[in-house]
This record gives C-alpha cells, structure tokens and sequence, in this order.
C-alpha cells in the first residue's frame, strides 16, 4: 500500500528544475542571513570580554586565552565529553518523562474544562516555583540517583509544557474538526493527520523551551546533590576559584545545547514544515 | 422516486451571543428528497440554511424531529464546504485518500476522481501550492472519493472568480451525471441554484418555512446560457424579493 504521507518534495517538474539553479544563491542567501550575523554576535561577545579582560586586569575576568586553554583541556582529556554525557543523559530521560506526561494532561486539559480546571493550580505552581526549590527537595528526597535529576526536571518543566500542548490542541482549525467528523475519519486518522501536524509547532517551541529549562534545573542538582555532570565540575571549579574554568565549561556546554538546537531540533522543524508556503516580502 | 433522505419535525434554535436572546431558526421543518435528487435551498442571509446542511452532515444536533436515510443506503455523506478544508501539511492524493479510507472505498477511486476534476498530476503537491480553484477541485474530488449516498453542498463556489466558479459548476454537472448521488445544496447564487437543482426551495420566515418550491424538470447536461435557467432565476429572485 501507498503511504499518504510519501509527498514528493519537487511536485511539479518546473519548480523541481529551478531548484538547482537557485541552489548556490541559497548558500549565499543563507551564510548572509544567518551565518554570519550569528558569528558577528560570537565575535564581538569574545573581543568584548578580552577588552574587559585587558582593562580591569584581575583574575575574576580571565583573558580569552585562558579560558582557550581551559577549554582545550577539558576537551583533549576526555572530561568534557564525559561529563557532558552524564549530564546529558539526565536532561534527555527527565525530559522524556515531562514530554510524555504533558502531552497526555495537556490534550485532555485543552478537551476538558474540568481536567484544565483541575490542574490549573497545580501549573501555576509549577510555574512560580523556582528551579533551585526542586533542586533541593530532590536532592533531600532521592538522595544521589537518577532520579532526583530525573524528577526535578520533569517538576520543573512540566508545566510550561502543559501549557504549550493545550495552546497547540486549541489553535486545531474547527473547519478542519468539523471535515474530519463529516468524513468520519476514525479516531487515528484524526490523531495521524490532524491533531499531531497542528501539535507538532507547538511540540518543537515546548521542547527548545523545556531544554533550556531543564538545562537550569540540571546544573543546581548537579551542584547540590551530585558527584559527576558538569554542575559538579562547575561548582568544582568555582571552589577553586578557577573562573576560567566555569567559563571553559559553560562555553562547550552552551556549544553541545547549540548543536542540538541548529542541528537536530530546527532541523526536525523545518522537515515538518515543509508544507508551508513562504512569503518573499 | 423513492425517499433517500427525509427531515422531520426538525427544530433547532441558537442563543445570541449580543444578547442572551434565545432564537429559534427552525421549528417543525420537514423536507424530503428523492434518491438522486439535487435540492436547492436559497433564502436570505441566517435564516437556517446552513443549519439544515449541518444537521444532515453530523455537525449539529436537532433538538427536536429527525433525519432518516433510505433503508439500505449506507448512509455515506460527501462534503463540499465554502472553503476547501483541506489538510495543508499532506498531499493532493492524501486528502482524497484518507476520505475514501474512512468510508472504505478503495483508493483507485480518488485516483479517478483526481482524474475527472483534471488533477492528477498535481497528486503530490501540496495544497498551498495550488490556487484557489484547483484547492476546490480537490474538495469535490474528496467529495466524490467516497462515492457519497448524500453529497452535501455548502456555498461550494462562493469564495471563487466567477469564471472559474462557472468551469467548477459545469464539473460538478458532469461528476453528477456520472455518479447520480442525492444531494442538498446551499447557495445564495440563483442562478446556480437553477443550473444546478432539480428542485429549488425557497426559505422565508423566522423559524424558517418554505415559502415557495421550483421544480426544475430540464434534462442533463445542462448549459449555463440556457434561456430556461435565465428564466428560473428571474423566478426565484422574484420569490426572494
């Protein structure tokens, strides 16, 4: 059988043959918009501190240099890539479970006033709550497992992914509810083909959101109450007094959390959007 | 002709949000259409219209009377909405093929009716990259995918060029010529309402009644410059005003 979903990317052959001779003006396009900028920005943050750096002269502000140094050492002697792994893992499996839970209570919150106003306290809870506060319950409750990293994310997180999901089922086109019920799609047709497509912006926005959240809830648990990830070596370099070496751990942090987003999860968004046509004014 | 599709003692009303007013749009309406019969219904603007056509598609409930199909039809309802309602995100050929799963069709179906509406090869693209036109062209190809005991049409052509509003009305002729199913079309165009119908019912009143019936007894394929059909609507425009 044919899948549905096998769309051809070039479906008409005129649009198809144009592709290719538009392709170098896209790199071009593509490294002016967006490569570039984005290297400004980096280019100046660095020339802005080694300017700091040269001017207060003290070693609460390590030159550019120093923190390279730090940087290559923890990179060459396999530290980073450990620790970031650990800490990594973490975030990924905490994050699962807050993916899982506010996928199921967001769709029936959004379908039921009485589920929404059920768990309407419990989310502004979760919301006003500081990370650290999580952080340390989970730290007393669980001790050092998994689990207070696990745990203290999904707290963390869950809530601001709850309200995304229920915001994505709400913003499901009626006149398309109303097609599919005259059509009589059954119930998994109608999860396949329209409830998840109209989830799916909103899915990717809660998830960068809820990675730079737990990223936050990670490092304090790391800090207080374990003895590996990079919270650990943060909190080890700050005692110390290794400025440099916070800085050359945040830097290869913020790199890996900056792969995963331009690498894989805008590179899954535009994949799903593919379908959409784009203005060119 | 035997019953294909019956209202009886139909009534509904509507709460208006402006204020609170409790209004009743329909109140023991009954109508019945013949099997392969096209009834129109025109009228004025939120007189109860569109209502009737939700009603026989599912969308809305009655709170009084019922709708009843013939004994051994399947009950399988085409739809043609004012705007496509396509799903954007997958192709021309999954649209009409989801709508032809659900009703249990085999799929070769909507490959005709892809076929017929002069769409085949645009199968794979997506919806916004289509115009307009073509977006309702799938939608009657959806439509007829599902070989419809009862195709429900609401205002199908109101949001397009006249022109091609008019290549769409010659098209949807042909596919009924072809596969003669019962149908009920809205519209406020009269004289798509006389190209089109075998029969065109007036609506009036508040709740809603008929107030006067055409029967349109010109034969198939019909031609848009027919002076029978100028004539018809003179008629019915008459009975509006």
């Amino acid at each position: 059988m044919t899948s549905v979903d096998n769309v051809a990317k070039n479906a008409l052959p005129a649009l198809g043959a144009d592709r290719e001779t538009r392709l170098p003006s896209l790199w071009v396009s593509w490294l002016l918009t967006r490569a570039l900028p984005a290297a400004t920005f980096c280019v100046l943050l660095v020339a802005a501190w080694q300017f700091m750096s040269v001017r207060l002269a003290t070693p609460l502000v390590p030159d550019v240099a120093e923190i390279g140094r730090d940087i290559a050492r923890i990179v060459a002697d396999g530290m980073a890539a450990k620790q970031i792994g650990i800490t990594l893992w973490r975030i990924l499996v905490g994050f699962s479970l807050a993916f899982a839970m506010s996928l199921s209570l967001g769709i029936m919150a959004a379908r039921s006033v009485i589920v929404r106003s059920f768990l309407e306290p419990a989310i502004v809870l979760g919301l006003t709550v500081p990370g650290l506060v999580w952080a340390l319950l989970c730290v007393i409750w669980f001790g050092v497992s998994l689990w207070t990293a696990v745990v203290s994310i999904a707290l963390g997180i869950t809530p601001a992914l709850i309200l995304n999901v229920i915001q994505g089922v709400q913003s499901v086109d009626a006149q398309v509810v109303e097609m599919a019920h005259v059509f009589r799609l059954s119930r998994a047709a109608k999860l396949r083909y329209i409830w998840i497509p109209s989830l799916v912006p909103f899915l990717f926005s809660g998830a960068r959101l809820g990675f730079s959240l737990a990223w936050k809830v990670i490092v304090l648990v790391e800090l207080f109450g374990l003895s590996n990830g990079v919270g650990y070596q943060l909190n080890s370099e700050f005692s110390s007094q290794n400025v440099s070496g916070v800085v050359a751990w945040t830097i290869v942090f913020w790199v890996v959390m900056s792969v995963i987003e331009y690498g894989v999860l805008q590179s899954l968004e535009r994949r799903s959007r593919n379908w959409q046509r784009t203005s060119k004014v | 002709m035997s019953e294909a599709l019956h209202f009886r003692h139909i009534g509904k009303s509507f709460v208006r949000p402006q204020n609170g007013h409790v209004e009743t749009v329909l109140r023991d309406f009954n109508l019945d259409i013949a099997r392969g019969e096209l009834v129109a219904l025109v009228g004025p603007s939120g007189i109860g219209k569109t209502t009737l056509l939700h009603i026989a598609a599912g969308i809305e409930e009655p709170e009084r009377g019922t709708i009843g199909f013939a004994e051994g039809s399947k009950g399988r309802v085409g739809m043609v909405f004012q705007q496509p309602r396509l799903l954007d995100w997958i192709s021309v050929r999954a649209n009409v093929d989801i709508a032809a799963d659900a009703a249990g069709i085999d799929r070769s179906r909507g490959r005709a009716a892809l076929r017929a509406v002069g769409l085949a090869e645009y199968r794979d693209a997506y919806p916004l990259t289509l115009s307009g036109g073509q977006r309702q062209r799938v939608a009657l190809a959806r439509a007829f995918a599902v070989m419809p005991d009862f195709l429900l049409l609401d205002e199908p052509f109101s949001a397009l060029d006249e022109l091609t509003a008019r290549q769409l009305r010659l098209l949807l002729q042909n596919l009924w010529i072809e596969d003669v199913p019962t149908g009920l079309l809205v519209t406020h165009n009269m004289l798509e309402a006389a190209f089109l119908a075998d029969r065109v019912i007036v609506l009036g009143g508040r709740p809603a009644q008929i107030t006067k019936t055409f029967e349109i007894d010109l034969p198939r394929p019909r031609e848009p410059e027919d002076a029978r059909i100028f004539a018809l609507h003179r008629q019915i425009i008459a009975a509006l005003s």
